[in-house]
């Protein structure tokens, strides 16, 4: 067979953690590759080492069989590779034609220069894409954005393309219409790398399929030769027993529920999709789901940060439905969120650890002053509790490493004594010692009868440490399970949306058996 | 009768032509997303470098390329600063309005206290700089400049009028019609999506900075030779010209060819505020009122008119402003 | 592509940046000094005179430092409120326009003041100049806040629309105008009643003015604010990450306003004490601190104790320039203002060198 890419012995590091490990992939010429794998498994690492974002450590790429330096997008580019983001590249206020010649080469210096048009209708026309090309990006869909996008790399000439999960964002009717474009590229001799995670999806168009997990290359399989159920069991693996423990407690009851969620995202998609689910007192539930599956509107929604399309929240029956971020505080909820940089949500980075601890509460103290003297006490306390690494109370967060900085937002939120807890993420880019470090706080705060919702990525981790996970696909709730009698398999499948089991076996997910919604105020609020 | 309006509509010309050069500078700048509120400073240094420089080899053209290469540089330190370093382009830009200022007046005292004294602009046979301010004067274009009263409202200036226009023409056919016009505006847009297009976002800002900052030390030395050359202790040459300038970009709407059209309502309002006494003269009951409204109002209307416009713009719901989306932000690339 | 590449330095030392900003203002003045010489003037002689402000052997030295504190006080004012806006990245560029509707202001309250005690009189002038200046302020963050105008441009065309104002009022000869002299035939400004004139202490000769007093006062209480008021807490979270600040629960649009209020209000009352101690109004009334306030500001990183020196030091830096200049006739207050860009242009290059530095790229790429 003839490989446009080959992949041999890549690995790549960030300081200590290791994203990708010895790592061997091929694309044969004309088809489309499946790149199946969890958050954090690797795949956007890969694929930017292909784009010329990083360069990879060791190993060595072969483009077309030759052997390849890339150094830069620009030589990506040259050799022939186009990346379609997750997060489009594109100039709003310009027009499509607009934003696709600002990085075509060639055809003079005239934006309108002799063929341009005719050029971009003909690849438009030669794939099927259907684009008015005098649109103005910001006018356009999501879709057509997308379009666009990948247009745009056509133009340029790539033979390879990359696409990163890129539909996430689109309907079921634009997904089809987007496979047709793939299949009809691959039927002009395109490569294509295709990142998602949605299983269906996988085996509605790849020929072939990779999997990586955590940082490490796993196997490829060819599609027709496998189900959605092997698949899942090569991307999640075997479940792995870690030592984290699950301490039962006598649970209280719900102290927050959710009844019918919906919430958009900034695109003003929908994001959350009437979602039920409720938390009791000395549990922890875990929020499973692929990246961008709601996670940080759900968060933000009950924070107060977001608004509410519709649905009902009632926190110790009383409802928090339009109350200001800080009025919910006060009610005993609190939340924090680790973003991907892990700085922007949360914290002042400038400010030193005792100015981000009364971030929440400053207001609490009586007349005009701050009062910095218990705040450097509860500092200190959370230095000593958290172990957190710093020279002194006073350094500004932004000097903290990853892990410390984590550890300072987790403890600001658990000093306030909340009884609910929602944590998102909280252990992202941590190593082992300072994750177990994390999990041993959630669990303290459980005991205490804290409800906790914990938003994750990490499966194993989640069995060992919820109570019970609760598992979304594109704000959707696909079902609530039971840590002690579910699978790894079981939860892959819901996550990726094959399996959905809200309403299995006569019983309803998410709606408590004492809910605290009354019947007649249900009639009220309809 | 008709001289009045004549006269009028050949000052608004004359005298506000300066703007034209302020504004294209800065047009051209903030193009590419950078805010320069140095144009008052730049204007001043290119003025004075380039005149000394045009008295000493008595040439206009020599003076013109000096003026651009001496703001030029200026552009250079602003770009250095707030591109390469990161350092705040409000503070860097008004720093570099008080330094130029500054320059202008230091150069002005330091020659005019020294023995040779202030080289002087004029046109008397006798004159070291004959040719200089020959080469400045009126142009007389044949057929065009006897056409009675536009041959002198329209077709008698010096060249560096016509020379004002044509930049505004060919920046304005740059910024719609060329790719390299293209990317630059795609900077300024959006600084990360051109970069991964892979569009030299370094290179383009300080080029662009550079030649809008050449352009309006163009305008100062136009306004130097405007004021007959002399200078003067008390009062700079660009007097508030480079500020009216930032207001007229807004006022264009990031436009060079709207910035003609601005020129000329801004240089119209200029005129009536130097003019209103021989108009209200020439046509006393028609116009009679004019002397009473207080020249300051005049004055001051360029930045009425472009606080209305830039409140009335946010206000708006269409987004329609040509006010670039990243102007006033450093465009900092993450490690790569 | 380049190999090298620049990469923050993960310690911020305070005595790096000293030792680098001190450099930077070594070359400033090393610049300075060889234009000096340029000219044929004995630099160390130019800048002993200026440093010295005309101070030794001058019997009337007293009025030196009388004229130094008229320069200072205004400027320092403007710069701590120039400040608490840009802490808050609120590009408050309006101090000109502000400092000239407060001195407009307190002018009216001075001109029709006769009779009135002094102490109420000043009060009252400050009270005006402090609320109308502070309006426009509030009025300028509302815009931004409500439809994010931008507020650089706006506060801008303030300071020129109020420039003109203020030469109108000061050309223009008519009836209502009690701005001008009734006895001077041409337009001049008139001079205040004695009730609106800012008396001060005197020791001996000097007479050090309430003003300055005040001036250095704010410069306490100003510190305080930011460093240990809840207000001055929520100044700093917003200006780091106003994401953060709606996280924790703050209206930023609220605090915004507040600032923007104090910061135009501080700046009209710089205005206030500066007519009542120069007794009169005109034009030129500003001296420029609007302008060289940002400067100052930045010079000082925003901080108080910071820009409580930088305002002496730009301030001896000007009055020694004038001071000079009788001995020094080529050489006028330009010299100051040449000399004061050169140094923030040399200050933001030592500023970018203490906090960054030069890496080689395969290192950076795995840091």
């Amino acid at each position: 067979m003839e490989y446009a890419i080959e992949l041999k012995g890549i690995t790549k590091s960030f300081g200590p953690v290791a994203a990708n490990k010895n790592i061997n992939l091929s694309l044969a010429k004309g088809e489309i590759l499946a790149l199946l794998g969890e958050n954090g498994s690797g795949k956007t690492t890969l694929m930017n080492m292909l784009s010329g974002i990083y360069m990879p450590d060791s190993g060595s790429i072969f483009i077309n069989g030759e052997k390849a330096r890339i150094n830069s997008p620009e030589d990506s580019g040259r050799l022939g590779i186009g990346m379609v983001h997750q997060h489009f590249k594109l100039v709003e206020r310009f027009t499509a034609l607009e934003n696709i010649r600002i990085g075509m080469r060639g055809n003079g210096r005239f934006i309108h220069g002799k063929d341009v048009r005719k050029k971009i209708e003909d690849t438009a026309a030669k794939f099927g894409f259907e684009i008015d090309l005098d649109k103005v990006v910001a006018n356009m869909a999501v879709s057509e954005k997308q379009t666009l996008e990948i247009l745009k790399v056509l133009c340029y000439g790539a033979k390879i393309i990359i696409l990163d999960e890129p539909t996430a964002v689109l309907t079921v009717q634009e997904i089809d219409k987007l496979f047709a474009v793939l299949r009809a590229m691959k039927a002009e001799g395109h490569s294509i790398i295709i990142i998602t995670h949605k299983l269906n999806e996988v085996m509605a168009i790849s020929d072939r399929v990779a999997v990586l997990r955590h940082g490490e290359y796993i196997d490829t399989v060819v599609t027709a030769e496998t189900d959605e159920k092997a698949l899942t069991e090569l991307m999640v693996g075997r479940k792995i027993t870690l030592n984290i423990d699950r301490p039962v407690i006598e649970k209280t009851h719900p102290l927050l529920e959710i009844r019918d969620l919906t919430v958009k995202n900034d695109e003003g998609a929908t994001a959350i999709d009437h979602i039920n689910f409720y938390i009791r007192g000395g549990e922890i539930l875990g929020v499973a789901g692929i990246a961008g599956s709601g996670q940080k509107e759900l968060c933000e929604a009950i924070a107060g940060l977001r608004k509410i399309e519709e649905g009902k929240m009632i926190h110790e029956g009383e409802s928090i439905v339009g109350m200001s971020p800080k009025k919910i505080l006060e009610h005993g909820i609190s939340m924090s969120f680790i973003p991907e940089d892990r700085l922007g949500m949360g914290l002042a980075p400038s400010l030193s650890i005792t100015d981000n601890m009364i971030l929440k509460n400053y207001n609490e103290a009586k007349g005009p002053f701050v009062d910095r003297k218990s705040a450097r006490e509860e500092a200190q306390k959370v230095i000593e509790r958290l172990e957190v690494v710093t020279p002194s109370t006073e350094t500004p967060v932004r000097r903290l490493s990853g892990g410390n900085v984590q550890k300072v937002l987790l403890g600001r939120e658990i000093k306030s004594g909340p009884n609910v807890l929602i944590t998102a993420y909280p252990v992202r880019g941590l190593d082992i010692n300072s994750s177990y470090t994390i999990y041993n706080i959630l669990n303290d705060e459980k005991k205490k009868g804290t409800g906790i919702l914990f938003v994750g990525e990490d499966l194993d981790v989640m069995l060992a440490l919820c109570d019970k996970i609760m598992v979304i696909c594109h704000g959707k709730l696909q079902g609530v399970v039971n840590s002690e009698h579910t699978t790894k398999e079981e939860i892959g499948l819901m996550m990726t949306g094959t399996l959905n089991i809200v309403n299995k076996e006569g019983k309803t997910d998410g709606i408590a058996k004492d809910s605290a919604f009354t019947s007649d105020e249900e009639d009220k609020s309809v | 009768m008709l001289d009045v309006f004549t006269l009028f509509l050949f000052n608004i010309i004359v005298y506000n032509i300066p703007l034209l050069y302020g504004t294209t500078g800065e047009i051209m700048i903030e193009k590419s997303g950078s805010l320069n509120l140095g144009v008052e400073g730049t204007m001043a240094i290119g003025a004075v470098v380039g005149y000394l420089a045009g008295a000493k080899t008595n040439s206009l053209f020599v003076a013109c390329i000096v003026s651009f290469i001496a703001a030029g540089l200026v552009g250079l330190l602003f770009s250095f600063l707030t591109v390469t370093l990161q350092a705040n382009q409000n503070v860097t830009g008004l720093t570099i309005t008080t330094f130029g200022v500054a320059f202008y007046y230091f150069i002005g005292n330091a020659l005019s206290n020294s023995k040779g004294g202030w080289p002087m602009f004029s046109g008397a046979e006798e004159s070291a700089t004959k040719a200089f301010y020959e080469q400045s004067q009126a142009l007389h274009i044949p057929v065009l400049s006897d056409i009675p009263f536009f041959g002198k409202a329209l077709f008698s200036h010096g060249i560096l009028v016509y020379v004002a226009i044509l930049i505004a023409i060919l920046m304005s056919v740059y910024f719609k019609k060329t790719v390299p016009g293209l990317k630059l505006r795609a900077i300024g847009e959006n600084p990360a999506a051109a970069d991964s297009l892979g569009v030299n976002v370094t290179l383009y800002k300080y080029l662009h900075i550079i030649i809008g900052s050449g352009i309006m030390g163009i305008g100062g030395l136009y306004m130097g030779l405007n004021m007959g050359g002399t200078f003067e202790g008390s009062n700079c040459w660009i007097n508030g010209y480079g500020w009216i300038s930032i207001a007229l970009v807004i006022f264009a709407n990031w436009s060079p060819a709207k910035a003609i059209l601005g020129t000329f309502i801004f240089g119209f309002f200029n005129t009536l505020r130097v003019q209103n006494a021989a108009l209200a003269y020439a046509f006393p009951n028609a116009l009679g009122w004019l002397t009473k409204i207080p020249s300051h109002f005049f004055s001051a209307l360029p930045f009425i008119i472009t606080l209305i416009v830039l409140i009335a713009s946010s206000l708006s719901k269409k987004k329609k402003s040509g006010e670039p989306q990243a102007i006033g932000r450093n465009y900092y690339r993450e490690d790569r | 592509m380049s190999k090298f590449h620049l990469v923050r330095r993960a310690d911020a030392r305070i005595w790096r940046t000293l030792l680098f900003c001190f450099i930077g203002i070594v070359i400033s003045l090393t610049i300075g000094a060889v234009i000096l010489w340029v000219l044929g003037i004995k630099p160390w002689e130019y800048y002993g005179k200026m440093f010295t402000i005309g101070l030794i052997g001058n019997k009337y030295g007293y009025k030196s430092i009388e004229g130094l504190l008229k320069i200072f006080v205004p400027l320092l004012i403007t710069s701590l409120a120039l400040s608490l806006s840009f802490k808050m990245r609120f590009w408050n560029i309006g101090g000109e326009g502000e400092f000239l509707i407060g001195a407009i202001a307190a002018s009216i309250i001075a001109f029709h003041s006769t009779g009135t005690p002094n102490f109420v009189t000043v009060l009252l002038m400050c009270l005006a100049a402090m609320i109308s200046s502070g309006i426009i302020g509030v009025a300028v963050a509302a815009l931004k806040v409500k439809f994010n105008t931008n507020e650089t441009l706006m506060t801008l065309m303030i300071n020129y629309i109020m420039l003109y104002v203020i030469r109108y009022i000061g050309e223009t000869k008519a009836d209502w105008n009690f701005f001008l002299r009734e006895d001077s035939k041409r337009a001049k400004f008139g001079t205040f009643p004695d009730s609106a004139v800012m008396g001060g202490i005197h020791f001996g000769k000097f007479n050090l003015l309430w003003s300055v007093i005040i001036a250095i006062a704010l410069t306490v209480i100003i510190y305080i604010y930011l460093k240990y008021t809840k207000h001055g807490y929520e100044i700093s979270v917003v200006g780091d990450s106003s994401a953060t600040a709606k996280y924790a629960g703050m209206s930023v649009g609220k605090i915004v306003l507040r600032t923007m209020f104090i910061s135009s209000a501080l700046i009209g009352l710089a205005a206030a004490l500066t007519v009542s101690a120069a007794g009169t109004i005109s034009d030129t009334i500003t001296n420029g601190v609007g302008w060289t306030g940002i400067i100052v500001a930045w010079l000082g990183k925003l901080n108080v104790p910071a820009v409580f020196v930088i305002s002496i030091l730009i301030s001896i830096l000007q009055y020694g320039c004038q001071a000079a200049a009788t001995q020094y006739p080529a050489i006028d207050i330009n010299f100051a203002d040449l000399l004061q860009g050169i140094i923030l242009f040399s200050v933001l290059v030592a500023d970018f060198a203490a906090n960054f530095k030069i890496a080689r790229k395969e290192e950076a790429k795995n840091a």
